[in-house]
């Protein structure tokens, strides 16, 4: 009789043991890592958001630049090269922990760039289409996204150094051992390319 | 003395490497959020002030939009772009729900100005709207020297812009004014899961008391508990006669002019 209401209180009291525990672990940083890793992911979908949303507004631009600028064939192909080979690169699932990977989808997107770059600079010497609504707000389109895509792949570089630190540094490095050992660290934007935001081109 | 100094070692190093990381992308400092229209570069006079910030008012009121002006002596060798968004997250002008904040900023020493929308608005206010705007009311009369006028007008039109579909803006107003009946439940739920746990496990170490089990643990001393669950989330409403942001989130929307 004694030994069961024992056994039963034992019990009860692990429970309320195992319940305590867990709010003080959460309170010492258990959760930090996947919390870090989950924001890591998030900015990643945003910049990747992003660059597509680029990719989307390209075959408008470069069929109402052609209207007007039909002789510019070599500066518009590039265009359109560069951005067939950014939207066909492969995004592997792992990218953000595959290097290769990751400086795949980084050239592309930086050729995109520099292709978008040359077009936008010979513009400049088409005073009509310059002048064209439809080119004027497709411009400011393709600025804000611009402009989005640097802010976001920002925000990824904050959320990623964020959480390399922890899995690197002390608690963090404990956690990420005792219990998550699939943590790897996560590929970030060098920072001379968010630097380099539009090449430069000169005549 | 080794012994000691390898034990300090640990936090030493530690704290080293935060401070090292700690400093993000430099951030301007900002001027601080003083009402609708914080008119840090002295562009507007007292009435000029009132009227525009009776009209911001209004917007919010109708749209639950928070559109606020700034004028800012010096963008600090930043971008206005960066500065923009930056400024923007810093004041967290919206609601951190819809963020539907707007700024219209003006740096008359840089010559710029910028339209900043908030997340929730891209869709209303797009990049080629607010390009229309500066460049058709801001713009002509930035030119001419007259900074009210461009900031009015400006004001004017990125209001209509916002209350312009009718049908929109009142599901987007409904929205806004629904109150966040998320927030205080969780924290209710929070509390009471933890008074629950207090009162079991007082009563759990009163009972094995009471049957006489002296395991040494019958009285336990203050018992601490996890702080994050709750009572952390201080983020003032704004209520009151005062002005702030809900924590309206920016991703770079808007567009940017100069004269």
């Amino acid at each position: 009789m004694l030994a069961s209401t024992l056994g039963r209180r034992g019990r009860f009291a692990r429970v309320v043991y195992v319940v305590l525990a867990s709010g003080l672990l959460a309170g010492c940083g258990i959760n930090t890592i996947p919390t870090l890793q989950e924001r890591a992911k998030a900015a990643w979908s945003e910049v990747l958001n992003q660059y597509q949303r680029r990719a989307d507004l390209i075959p408008n631009l470069v069929e109402t630049v052609k209207g007007y600028a039909a002789q510019e064939s070599k500066v518009l192909t590039d265009v359109v090269e560069a951005r067939a080979r950014a939207t066909q690169v492969r995004i592997p699932p792992d990218i953000l922990t595959n290097p290769e990977a990751f400086k795949q989808f980084q050239e592309a997107q930086n050729n995109l760039s520099g292709a978008l770059g040359r077009l936008l600079v010979i513009t400049e010497n088409y005073p009509d289409l310059k002048s064209n609504q439809n080119f004027l707000a497709l411009q400011s389109q393709l600025e804000g996204t611009e402009n989005r895509i640097s802010i976001a792949r920002r925000d990824y570089i904050t959320a990623v150094r964020d959480y390399n630190t922890e899995i690197r540094t002390i608690p963090g490095r404990w956690w990420r051992a005792i219990l998550y050992p699939d943590a790897e660290p996560m590929q970030n934007f060098t920072v001379a390319e968010e630097t380099t935001r539009v090449p430069e081109v000169k005549f | 003395m080794a012994a000691m100094t390898r034990r300090l070692g640990w936090p030493a190093l530690l704290l080293a490497l935060t401070v090292w990381v700690a400093p993000a992308f430099a951030e301007p400092t900002f001027p601080a959020l003083s009402g609708r229209v914080v008119d840090a570069a002295n562009l507007l006079s007292a009435e000029d002030e009132a009227a525009l910030t009776a009209e911001l008012k209004a917007l919010e009121e109708k749209a639950s939009d928070q559109l606020v002006v700034v004028t800012v002596p010096s963008l600090q060798d930043t971008p206005i772009e960066d500065y923009g968004y930056q400024l923007g997250r810093h004041w967290g002008i919206g609601t951190a729900k819809l963020n539907n904040g707007v700024l219209l900023i003006v740096a008359p020493n840089e010559r710029k100005v910028r339209i900043e929308v908030g997340r929730g608005l891209e869709p209303i206010l797009t990049d080629a709207l607010s390009r229309i705007i500066i460049e058709n009311a801001i713009l002509p009369r930035f030119r001419t020297g007259d900074f009210v006028g461009g900031i009015k007008d400006g004001v004017r039109d990125i209001t209509l812009a916002l209350t312009g579909d009718v049908a929109e803006l009142e599901a987007r107003a409904r929205e806004g004014a629904r109150p966040d009946a998320n927030d205080p439940a969780m924290d209710w739920l929070m509390v009471f899961f933890w008074v629950a746990i207090i009162l079991l496990f007082i009563w759990a170490s009163s009972r094995s008391n009471r049957q006489g089990v002296r395991g040494g643990r019958g009285g336990m001393g203050p018992i601490i508990l996890p702080g994050p669950g709750w009572g952390g989330g201080g983020r003032s409403s704004g209520s009151g006669g005062g002005f702030s942001g809900g924590g309206g989130g920016f991703g770079g929307g808007g567009a940017s002019g100069g004269w």
